[in-house]
């Protein structure tokens, strides 16, 4: 028989509330294993803070979202978005399962060359486009996906100096009734600009135009915008068939799609009030069928999911550092890993699940960070079980944006280790020190004597 | 020039139903045993060779020596027959124009009308004219065959002299050494045509010593002859070889003594030798009442240009295992993705009697499941409100779609199809596919749909306990009438990790199917447009060559691509698969190395995607097993071959390419005979074939295109 969990005192104002029929618990099933491996053996191998991540969830994720794609559309492309996590293992797991890349600056073009992508299956997006960047993925067959006016002459510039032909297509932004509306990024629908856009690509031969591009958001939660867009789209790709006789190879719905995450403002839990991903696809492929073609001439449709299919392949372990009553009596618990690490935490109410056993009270509770700043806190509230120094805990859901936000600020940044689908964890990221950091400084010659 | 002298080798080479110049070559060598009968022969050829080539009769035809033989037999027999005068010369040359024209037009019309061939009666004809017309003549004399001794024939038996009689008889030919030529030449040809020739001869001795107590020797040859030539052509050379030829052979034979003794009466008082007269009819007459029998799956005949019989029967057996199936209409998956048969033909639910040939679709998730959480609402199920779309174009006949969806585990048997979609093929094959979710349908009655539109949901309508899609083919627009056995064109098969492509098959239950996604350069490059040409630099041992191929048509529609050397793949083309029909020609061309490395390739690229396809034996090299065997044909193939595919990962440049290792196998005694070889095709990504290999023996043999420039 395992001892008995030990649980401090703890003084709680008696609360009723309003009847209601659940009465007050709140679960509180510990989390003492991923996949298969306990935290506690996690941490004793690599030390905390640590962020895991799943081989066999990522390739889950991304094998259902397939399938739900392609029981509705029979060509189908994911690109990976390498923005949301680009660490090598985890982009090549998505490669292994079939995606393709998507960059959004010279330092993820490269990341991804590097990693075998070849160039036409790197989808070039982004605002920002060095002439450096734009030459390399001309001449490697990139898809480039134009952003603005400036950067079409700057492509054209860089074709006709070079004698090159490159792959284009335009991102095309629109009313599709959300807020915020992204019209900084590419070109608007509404206002004619998108159809100017391509009829400057269609004239110059040194342009091949190859597909159309949008991304109404992220983290959207309805489905009919995506529906609305997709309509808007096939309308302009319809109209390069009718005026220009141009059939485009593809057609790129972008990603943001939702995760199980929680944003701040949302009251719900996010799995209780999102559609499925079934309904995102239904309102992303059916306008496709209207396009003028069938058959095996229909376009490629690209996805460029990021989070959706990675948030919840993500885990972060960190360990109580310790107690503290706030001056209003409000209890918080001080971790060591804080927004440094967990940049996402700013607009997402991440779960946080004890790794151990704990006993049945629970109480409202803050969890800040390790900064000496005062913004580092994950939770304003949230309902932890009484939690003691050196305890542990899982964040959930953090597999998304939070190793490429992240910051080496104040500590520096922790090992990521990945379960293999054998329930091997290899470590894919070493955790930084103290030479790491320093390396690039440069100190002058004469600043380098002091005595104090 | 060159296309006149095939056109005499070949004639000497139909005679026997041959396709071999080296065989020509013998038989025409065997025919100047009896100088006068060659000559004669010989000049037989020329002028109907050189007339048919005058009138521009089809080049294809002379080549093959279609008009040429006819004029060999006639000359070879006027050689024989008659003493030999200027008078009579002339008389030759006169009659094998007439002879030309009578096989010319004979051969059209037996064609026309009955589709049969026209074997030696235009000779014949022409010969019984020539008798007949002679007698007006007092100075044509007959020659004697008395007193010219054969010394061969005072070493051999009594029975090997008939044998060997008959077969030279078949060229006019006196000796029995001409004989003996013939026969060692059908040896190295055919096995199974001088086996023939040896159950001919044996068959007709045994019958005719029942028909008659007394038999002379020139009933014997004669009756040998016709009964070797009957069991030739119904043996194997116009009818594929089987154990059932042996009863068609001793049929024919047993007709062969009636209509000898028949005719020899009949002619006597016209002074008409009887000739080839009973193997013509016999063998016209059987081969044109086989052909109104219910079921031809054996005995069947030659529906192809004629080899040796080997190769006839080696093309037919691989023939009917790939295309059988085939049909004319192209039916693919009405679904999107991956999907499992969950109930397959003759499943154990529903799909029995009058409705086994239907399938049921379901969608399987990640964790193996039909549904998520705990598959208690039609929304948990992974088909529910999956697109289902057109199997193939046409009207839509028939619409429901009111039908509410049930709840998971109730059926609803007022209503048992469900919202359902009718659509009519045209050809008078429909599809229909049922228990559709309500409301979804996107089409209306009277809607032209193309194959591949997006037309409803899968639901969980009418008798469907859990959403589900069925599926039947049926002959009718009537909801819920017997379904139609019809195959779906090209799929691709999965079982755990194998996926395998599939040709006109039916899917069979609990594994998952899917459409082929087509990849465009592999599209691109197996795409052989009518009239583009390509130039290979080729490879063998050492020994380079470039051989140039166009895309051709011929006047049957058929799609081939040539060779320069005059081989010939013919090609089945499909947007979605490949298929190289067949392949005529030699055994050291490119086109016979391409191939035999690609005989079929789905146009879809999956990594972990297989497929088999077989070839004739008849396209192996050529082995001494391979020889022996062929004595066993008429009891079944003796080996078998075939090739497996797979593609192969793509390299480095980004080209793909499709593997292929070819097994030539023995069966029953020949158990230990086996024989290896490996082709590979590379594509490459703008849609070119690029290179292909074929690794045989010990021989290498690559070809590079040479259009595509590779730095």
């Amino acid at each position: 028989m395992d001892k008995k969990v030990y649980e401090r005192p703890v003084i709680i104002k008696q609360y009723s509330g309003l009847m209601n029929k659940f009465g007050g618990t709140t679960d509180q099933t510990p989390i003492k294993d991923i996949d298969g491996v306990s935290v506690k053996q996690l941490v004793e191998d690599f030390g905390s803070p640590l962020f895991v991540m799943s081989e066999d969830k990522i390739r889950a994720n991304q094998r259902k979202m397939l399938r739900i794609f392609k029981t509705r559309y029979p060509k189908v492309q994911f690109a990976w978005s390498y923005k949301t996590n680009y660490l090598d293992s985890v982009c090549s797991v998505f490669h292994q399962e079939g995606s393709w890349a998507e960059v959004v600056s010279e330092f993820e073009y490269d990341k991804a060359r590097k990693l075998g992508v070849p160039g036409e299956k790197i989808i070039f997006n982004g605002p920002e486009k060095s002439s450096s960047a734009l030459i390399k993925a001309i001449k490697e067959n990139a898809k480039i996906h134009i952003d603005h006016f400036d950067e079409l002459y700057q492509i054209i510039e860089i074709t006709e100096s070079l004698n090159l032909k490159a792959n284009v297509a335009i991102r095309v932004n629109m009313d599709v009734g959300i807020y915020p509306k992204w019209d900084r990024f590419g070109f608007n629908y509404e206002n004619g600009e998108a159809e100017a856009a391509l009829r400057r690509i269609v004239v110059n031969d040194k342009l091949n135009l190859i597909g159309l591009h949008t991304h109404i958001g992220t983290y959207i939660m309805s489905a009919e915008p995506y529906r609305l867009a997709a309509v808007k789209i096939v309308e302009l790709f319809n109209k390069l068939i009718d005026e220009y006789d141009i059939t485009l190879e593809y057609i790129d719905m972008g990603g943001g799609l939702p995760s199980n995450n929680t944003l701040k403002g949302q009251y719900l839990e996010a799995d209780q009030i999102l559609p499925s991903y079934e309904q995102f696809a239904d309102a992303v492929t059916s306008p496709l069928f209207d396009t003028k073609l069938s058959g095996d001439k229909m376009p490629l449709l690209i996805l460029e999911s990021g989070r959706a299919l990675i948030d919840d392949a993500g885990y972060l372990i960190s360990e109580v550092i310790g107690n503290k009553r706030l001056a209003d009596g409000r209890r918080a618990v001080i971790l060591n890993a804080g927004v440094n690490l967990l940049f996402t935490s700013f607009w997402f109410k991440h779960k946080i699940v004890p790794a151990q056993d704990t006993g049945g009270f629970t109480e409202n509770s803050s969890v800040y960070g390790p900064l000496c700043m005062n913004i580092d806190c994950l939770r304003e509230e949230i309902v932890l079980p009484a939690l003691k120094r050196k305890d542990h805990v899982v964040i959930l859901n953090t597999g998304a944006y939070s190793v490429t936000q992240w910051m080496q600020f104040i500590t520096m940044r922790p090992k990521v280790v990945m379960i293999m689908q054998d329930k091997t964890v290899e470590l894919i990221r070493d955790s930084e020190n103290l030479e790491y950091i320093t390396s690039p400084e440069k100190l002058p010659e004469k600043l380098k004597e002091f005595s104090l | 020039m060159k296309l006149f002298i095939e056109s005499i080798i070949f004639s000497y080479s139909q005679i026997f139903f041959s396709n071999r110049k080296w065989f020509g070559i013998v038989i025409l060598a065997a025919s100047f045993i009896t100088p006068i009968s060659g000559i004669f022969a010989f000049v037989g050829v020329i002028i109907s060779s050189a007339l048919a080539l005058y009138l521009k009769f089809n080049k294809e035809k002379i080549r093959n020596g279609f008009y040429g033989f006819n004029g060999i037999l006639f000359g070879a027999a006027i050689g024989y027959f008659f003493e030999i005068t200027p008078f009579v010369v002339f008389l030759l040359v006169v009659f094998i124009i007439i002879t030309f024209f009578i096989s010319a037009g004979l051969e059209h019309l037996l064609h026309n009308l009955f589709n049969l061939p026209g074997l030696s009666l235009p000779f014949i004809l022409t010969l019984y004219i020539f008798l007949i017309f002679a007698t007006n003549y007092n100075d044509i004399f007959y020659a004697s065959f008395l007193g010219e001794s054969d010394f061969l024939k005072e070493y051999l038996h009594e029975i090997l002299n008939s044998y060997f009689g008959a077969m030279s008889l078949i060229l006019f030919q006196k000796t029995v050494l001409s004989g003996i030529i013939i026969t060692a030449a059908i040896l190295f040809f055919s096995r199974v045509m001088f086996l023939n020739t040896i159950i001919g001869f044996a068959v007709n001795y045994l019958f005719l010593h029942i028909f008659y107590q007394d038999v002379q020797s020139n009933v014997l040859i004669l009756t040998s002859f016709n009964s070797i030539l009957a069991a030739i052509a119904l043996g194997g050379s116009l009818i594929i070889v089987s154990r059932k030829s042996f009863f068609l052979i001793a049929i024919s034979i047993l007709m062969v003594i009636v209509f000898t003794g028949f005719f020899s009466k009949l002619l006597v008082s016209h002074f008409l030798p009887v000739l080839v007269l009973p193997f013509n009819l016999i063998v016209l007459s059987i081969i044109y009442t086989l052909k109104f029998r219910q079921e031809q799956s054996d005995l069947v005949l030659l529906y192809f240009a004629p080899g040796s019989p080997e190769e006839n029967i080696y093309y037919h057996s691989v023939r009917k295992a790939r295309f059988e199936r085939f049909k004319f209409l192209y039916p693919e998956l009405p679904v999107l993705g991956e999907w499992k048969i969950s109930q397959g033909i003759d499943g154990e639910f529903t799909h029995k009697d009058e409705w086994k040939y239907a399938w049921d679709f379901i969608i399987i998730g990640e964790s193996g499941n039909e549904f998520e959480n705990e598959g208690n609402s039609v929304e948990d199920y992974y088909c529910f409100a999956s697109p289902v779309i057109a199997p193939l174009s046409g009207e839509v006949v028939r619409v429901i779609d009111k039908i509410e969806d049930n709840k998971v585990g109730e059926i609803n048997v007022q209503n048992n199809w469900g919202n359902t979609i009718i659509v009519d093929h045209g050809q008078g094959l429909y599809s229909s596919l049922s228990h559709l979710k309500k409301n979804s349908i996107k089409v209306k009655k009277g809607d032209q749909v193309k194959k591949g539109d997006l037309i409803a949901q899968c639901g969980n309508s009418g008798r469907s306990p859990y959403p589900h899609l069925h599926f039947q083919f049926q002959l009718t627009n009537k909801l819920g009438d017997k379904t139609y056995m019809f195959p779906f064109s090209f799929l691709v098969e999965r079982e755990n990790t194998d996926n395998t492509f599939k040709s006109f098959d039916y899917p069979i239950k609990d594994k998952f199917v899917k459409n082929i996604e087509t990849d465009s350069s592999l599209s691109e490059a197996f795409n052989f447009q009518l009239g583009s040409n390509y130039i290979f630099d080729c490879s063998i041992n050492g020994k380079n060559f470039t051989e140039k191929w166009e895309v051709k048509a011929d006047i049957l529609n058929n799609i081939f691509i040539q060779s320069d050397n005059n081989s010939k793949a013919f090609l089945y083309p499909n947007e979605k698969a490949f298929y190289m029909s067949s392949y005529i020609g030699q055994k050291n061309s490119a086109l016979y190395y391409f191939y035999m490395s690609s005989s079929s390739v789905p146009l879809g690229l999956s990594a972990k995607l297989t497929w088999n396809d077989p070839f004739p034996v008849s396209l192996t090299a050529n082995s001494f097993v391979k020889y022996i065997s062929e004595f066993l044909l008429h009891f079944g193939e003796q080996i078998k071959s075939s090739a497996s595919f797979h593609f192969q990962k793509e390299n480095e440049k980004k080209e793909l390419s499709i593997s292929s290792s070819l097994e030539v196998k023995g069966q029953g005694i020949f158990k230990l005979y086996r024989e290896n070889s490996e082709g590979n095709v590379i594509v490459d990504k703008s849609g070119n074939i690029k290179e292909f290999t074929y690794k045989f023996r010990n021989h290498k043999f690559i070809a590079t295109n040479k259009r595509v420039n590779y730095e």
